[in-house]
């Protein structure tokens, strides 16, 4: 079915995050001098940066996190959900340190707990745009 | 802090109906209530000099408000006129810029004012629902209205502390009481219980519908001068006592504790200072109330209860009318009608005022505005907090 949601609004600065997604690769803005991660783009908080993000790159990062918090929506606040309620949207607490919001699916909404170890998965919407949803991680997988 | 305590006053207030006012434009129901503010103080429109447009985001919004203005409607010889706004710290963020221009000389009379049109357009299908600036997350993934990523608060709060559903049900039951003892309120006349609470639609679990604000169209705003030309105006003077601000968008990616408080310790420090006043010295507090879990968090917070204590702390009704510590007696956002800060703020005035009517809190002598707001992107959420104490003349 043609995609009836919400199309990316997408910041200059976080272009090559939504491009490593069509290539189903889940990447984090990563210190080059100290190794920290951070999400969304932003200086490096450790020590001087050199200009314009010099001294950061984004990396493949593990795609894997722990709920920290969630909401099971059960109002369609767009139409093109209405078929999707209830859905669960999480705050993710990924292995690198950073916290990412994003829907979880693969899985019952009554399932969802806090701690619940999860992984990204790729889901192609159009041919320009890939969304990151997270899903329980298999077992054994981590 | 230099010289912001008895230095400024609020000497009219005005806010139109609120609810659905689908017959007038934001911007007009905005110019009516800067016209009963004005006249409220005993002034005439050609006595403002300066006019603030408190908008939810600063310079933004409709095109509209780039080519037309409320001062121009209104007729206001406004020699300053300029927009602010941080979500829902913008009534204090005006207050906190007009005073500069008082300072200075450059401004007598400054009008404050705020409009809305937010329960119509979200009855038209908009409202509400986002679909796009660029850099806005989360749209695409079902992070389409405030709830769903505020809810993480709820969330939080329950994880760690075990705060239950019911408990927060009672910050609703309480502010409801209250906006039954105001006629102005949306809900007058229409008290709930708990259990109304616990039996209304989750919109976004943990969530209840009693548990999120209203929106609401319709106009606030108020009339700031020096302490010096209040005298002179038609109202009891309420004086300004103390300011402060704190932001936490720099750790939101990192600090965790930051998904159960607010920004309110650098804020309540710097207010609490200038003014020289403890918390016990606040008579009535207009906390900032999204939903319930903000007014929870201020409660611990600020340190009415010990932090995670909240829930046990609005269950014993300490809020509600009759209680330890009177909060959002006019109803709040989540029982009178949403204009962010300015609910709040304008009821502060009212009390200090003397003129709450059956929900006047006795003897109310110093009154507490918080506001909360920010536009980080998500799921980084309002960051902002702005804490206002004000004294009556
Ligand atoms: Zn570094």
């Amino acid at each position: 079915m043609a995609w009836n949601k919400p199309l990316p609004q997408i910041d200059r600065d976080m272009e090559p995050f939504w491009d490593a997604l069509k290539r189903h690769e889940f990447v984090l803005f990563r210190c080059q001098e100290c190794g920290a991660w951070y999400w969304p783009a932003a200086f490096c908080r450790n020590h001087p940066n050199k200009p314009l993000f010099g001294s950061l790159a984004w990396e493949k990062a593990s795609g894997k996190g722990k709920i920290f918090a969630f909401n099971i929506h059960y109002r369609a606040f767009h139409p093109g959900f209405a078929n999707d309620i209830p859905y669960v949207y999480a705050l993710i607490d990924l292995d690198e340190g950073p916290m990412f919001g994003t829907r979880i699916t693969g899985c019952d909404p009554k399932e969802v707990h806090i701690g619940l170890p999860v992984e990204v998965v790729y889901e192609d919407i159009t041919d320009k745009y890939t969304l990151p949803y997270f899903q329980p991680s298999k077992v054994g997988a981590r | 802090m230099a010289a912001f305590r008895d230095r400024f006053a609020i000497v009219g207030i005005g806010r139109t109906k609120v609810g659905h006012l689908p017959n007038y434009s934001a911007r007009l129901l905005q110019a009516e209530a800067a016209r009963l503010a004005i006249e409220d103080a005993g002034l005439k429109p050609q006595d403002i000099d300066g006019a603030v447009n408190v908008k939810g985001e600063g310079g933004g919004g409709p095109s509209g408000g780039w080519t037309d203005a409320f001062p121009r409607v209104l007729g206001l010889p406004a020699n300053v006129y300029f927009h602010v706004g941080r979500g829902g710290a913008s009534a204090v963020l005006g207050l906190a810029t007009a005073v500069k221009f008082l300072e200075l000389g450059i401004c007598k009379y400054m009008v404050i004012a705020f409009g809305s049109d937010g329960l119509t357009r979200h009855r038209q299908g908009g409202g509400q629902e986002e679909t796009g600036r660029p850099g806005l997350w989360g749209a695409p993934l079902g992070d389409l209205a405030a709830v769903s990523h505020h809810s993480f608060f709820a969330s939080r709060h329950m994880h760690e502390y075990g705060t239950t559903s019911r408990q927060l049900g009672a910050i609703s039951v309480s502010e409801r009481r209250w906006a039954c003892g105001n006629p102005d309120a949306y809900m007058y006349g229409r008290p709930i219980t708990i259990e109304d609470h616990q039996n209304s639609p989750y919109v976004a679990y943990p969530y209840h519908l009693l548990d999120i604000c209203l929106v609401s169209d319709g106009g606030s705003a108020f009339v700031l001068t020096t302490a010096e030309r209040a005298k002179d105006c038609a109202q009891r003077p309420v004086y300004t006592m103390g300011l402060g601000y704190g932001d936490v968008m720099a750790k939101l990616w990192w600090d965790k504790a930051n998904y159960t408080q607010l920004a309110v310790a650098p804020a309540k420090a710097t207010a609490f200072k200038e003014a020289g006043i403890e918390l016990k010295d606040v008579d009535v507090a207009q906390l900032y109330d999204c939903f319930t879990s903000e007014v929870l968090f201020q409660l611990e917070d600020y340190g009415w209860c010990p932090k995670g204590e909240g829930g046990h702390f609005v269950e014993a009704w300490n809020i509600a009318p009759g209680g330890t510590i009177p909060v959002n007696t006019g109803g709040g956002l989540i029982a009178s009608h949403h204009h962010g800060d300015f609910t709040g703020f304008l009821e502060a005035v009212t009390q200090l005022r003397g003129e709450g009517g059956a929900r006047q809190v006795k003897d109310a002598e110093i009154a507490m505005v918080t506001g909360h707001g920010g536009e980080v992107i998500r799921p980084g959420m309002c960051s902002h907090h702005a804490c206002l104490l004000l004294r009556r003349g």
